[in-house]
């Protein structure tokens, strides 16, 4: 018989349990939406459920970027508010099919726009280990809530590493799968060329599952790949013929020093599993943040231009009452800040004059970051590298500079333009905050990735201080 | 390159996106400072022969061209307020401008 994930430990629970949890959670801002009737109406769907699935009875939080029929879909902005899908996302139906209770929606910064959580319409989100610090972001609301206990696991969206990032800050684990591994039906869409459902967990064995139930081709998502579903991560012994190369733009002179020690620990502890590490180089690495911010924009620019006030919208009636003037003044009092830069932005590369200088130029340099990845993994079987180049940062200290804000996604967004599988996984504290090491693996290995991830895990205390 | 306060309402004009006029002076600042970012791809010898970009190792796969059902969980006509005989009803064209 196979193990059910609750058999395994990932924490099945009753919905009122969850209920209970998420109420006592309330400060973080966490969540967007959730109710008692709800969850009930979840606990008796899989009570009556004829053969449980291997997520039976597992509450599982979704980003309110992933569409549900039940619940509202916000995406953390005003233009969305009381927006309801007509259907749900493929992973939600998967989820649901594999017996999971669909917990909650949470917070994200508007439409995943943002590293802090800071740029919900709804109110910033909270660091569980310590509030006057941001959970990361986008997803942060969904790490925040892995982080404090609440639900055992997650669903966020990566972009640029948007959930790596906030799972290195919140100190739970962060899979980002393959490009075209899983259904992107029902993601509220960002950037096309980028967008990852991706999955938090507590620990390795947490997350495995969930990432093996909603991946796999789906009809309704022309760009998943004609692979069969992930496997479970193996339980290997040690890590014995297994190489980690460590990519030297990853590792710079200034890089925190508590990250440092940390991934001073975790490469040591690869060495004692039998495993080896080598220098590797992606010269290309360091214009991954530019590359990212001129192509992600872009791409924004265009998906967010179906929010006019007549297809999606909160509409808003300009003072010229002209129809014009009804799309300037929904999108420009609908959308925040960071959104309205961003389109901003976006619009600017692909405007005729700048196309050529910023948006395709910025395409050739995404194929050589890419290429630079298949070179290097020629020779390493995985690489290792700090998710994050600090700790979790204060509220309000990157918000007024957005460059100094998105290079807090320095290390993350390269495996994106890629496409490329990775996770963050916690390796240590520094003055008690999580530091996570980032294991990034060839285009579908997210196998390999995530048994050599395991056993890492098994064999390191995350909790423990690092110098 | 310098962005100016011109090229941003020109920008927004594009974007169909009201900019309010206490918002310009910090607007100009910040995309100056983002676009003045990016630029150091300038600094990449990346010329016309490089390669596009395709994720993953696999081929792009063309599908049968086959509409795939969508179940919906409420009908078209609660998506609106007025709907009949399959169709959306909405103000007759140029009545907003008439009002």
């Amino acid at each position: 018989m196979t193990a059910t994930a609750g058999q395994r430990g990932i924490g099945a629970t009753t919905a009122r349990e969850t209920a209970k949890r998420l109420a006592d959670a309330a400060s973080l801002n966490a969540t967007l939406s959730w109710s008692e009737e709800l969850l009930d109406a979840e606990g008796a769907r899989v009570d009556g459920m004829n053969k449980p699935g291997p997520l039976a009875g597992i509450p599982i939080a979704l980003k309110d970027n992933i569409v549900t029929v039940e619940q509202p879909t916000t995406c953390g902005s005003r233009i969305l508010e009381g927006y309801v899908s007509p259907y749900n996302a493929t992973v939600v139906e998967r989820l649901r099919a594999a017996g999971a209770l669909i917990a909650a929606k949470t917070n994200l910064d508007e439409f995943a726009m943002g590293s802090s959580t800071e740029h919900s319409a709804f109110g910033r989100v909270k660091n569980p280990l310590d509030p006057s610090r941001v959970p990361g972001g986008s997803s942060g609301g969904s790490a925040a809530l892995v982080a404090a206990g609440v639900v055992p696991v997650a669903l966020g969206s990566e972009t640029g590493g948007s959930v790596r990032q906030p799972a290195s800050f919140c100190g739970v684990v962060g899979v980002k799968p393959s490009y075209g591994r899983v259904s992107r039906y029902g993601l509220v869409a960002f950037g096309s060329s980028l967008d990852c459902i991706s999955v938090f967990g507590r620990t390795v064995d947490d997350a495995a599952p969930v990432l093996s139930t909603i991946s796999g081709p789906d009809a309704l998502d022309a760009t998943t790949v004609a692979r069969p579903p992930l496997g479970l991560p193996k339980a290997l012994p040690n890590l014995a013929g297994m190489t980690f190369g460590l990519p030297k733009e990853y590792f710079p002179p200034d890089l925190d020093a508590g990250v440092a020690a940390a991934l001073r620990r975790t490469t040591e502890m690869i060495k004692q599993l039998g495993g080896s590490v080598r220098e590797v180089s992606l010269p290309n690495s360091v214009y991954a943040v530019p590359t990212y911010y001129i192509i992600a924009p872009a791409e924004a620019a265009a998906n967010l231009a179906r929010y006019d006030g007549v297809r999606y919208g909160q509409r808003r009636v300009g003072p010229e009452g002209d129809i014009r003037a009804l799309y300037r003044t929904t999108r420009g009092e609908g959308f925040g800040e960071e959104v309205r830069r961003r389109i901003l932005v976006g619009t600017y590369v692909l405007s005729a004059g700048y196309y050529d200088a910023y948006y395709r130029k910025a395409q050739r340099v995404r194929a050589l970051i890419a290429e630079d990845f298949r070179r290097v993994f020629q020779d390493v079987d995985l690489l290792l590298t700090p998710t994050t180049p600090t700790p979790a940062f204060k509220a309000g200290e990157k918000t007024e500079d957005p460059v100094a804000m998105y290079l807090a996604d320095v290390f993350v967004c390269s495996m994106s333009l890629a496409g490329l599988p990775a996770l963050s996984l916690p390796v240590g504290r520094s003055n008690g905050l999580p530091i996570g090491a980032q294991i990034v693996a060839p285009y579908f290995e997210e196998e390999r990735m995530l048994s050599a991830a395991r056993i890492l895990e098994q064999n390191t205390d995350a909790l423990a201080e690092v110098r | 390159m310098s962005i100016g306060l011109e090229d941003v309402l020109h920008v927004a004009k594009l974007a169909e996106l009201a900019v309010r006029e206490s918002e310009l002076s910090r607007l100009v600042d910040q995309m100056n400072r983002i676009v003045d970012y990016v630029a150091t791809l300038d600094q990449v010898p990346a010329d016309g022969t490089a390669q596009g970009f395709v994720a993953g190792p696999d081929a792009v796969v063309l599908r049968e061209d086959v509409e795939a059902a969508v179940p919906l969980a409420f009908p078209p006509s609660a998506m609106a307020p007025e709907f009949a005989q399959g169709f959306f009803l909405v103000p007759r064209h140029g009545a907003m401008e008439d009002q």
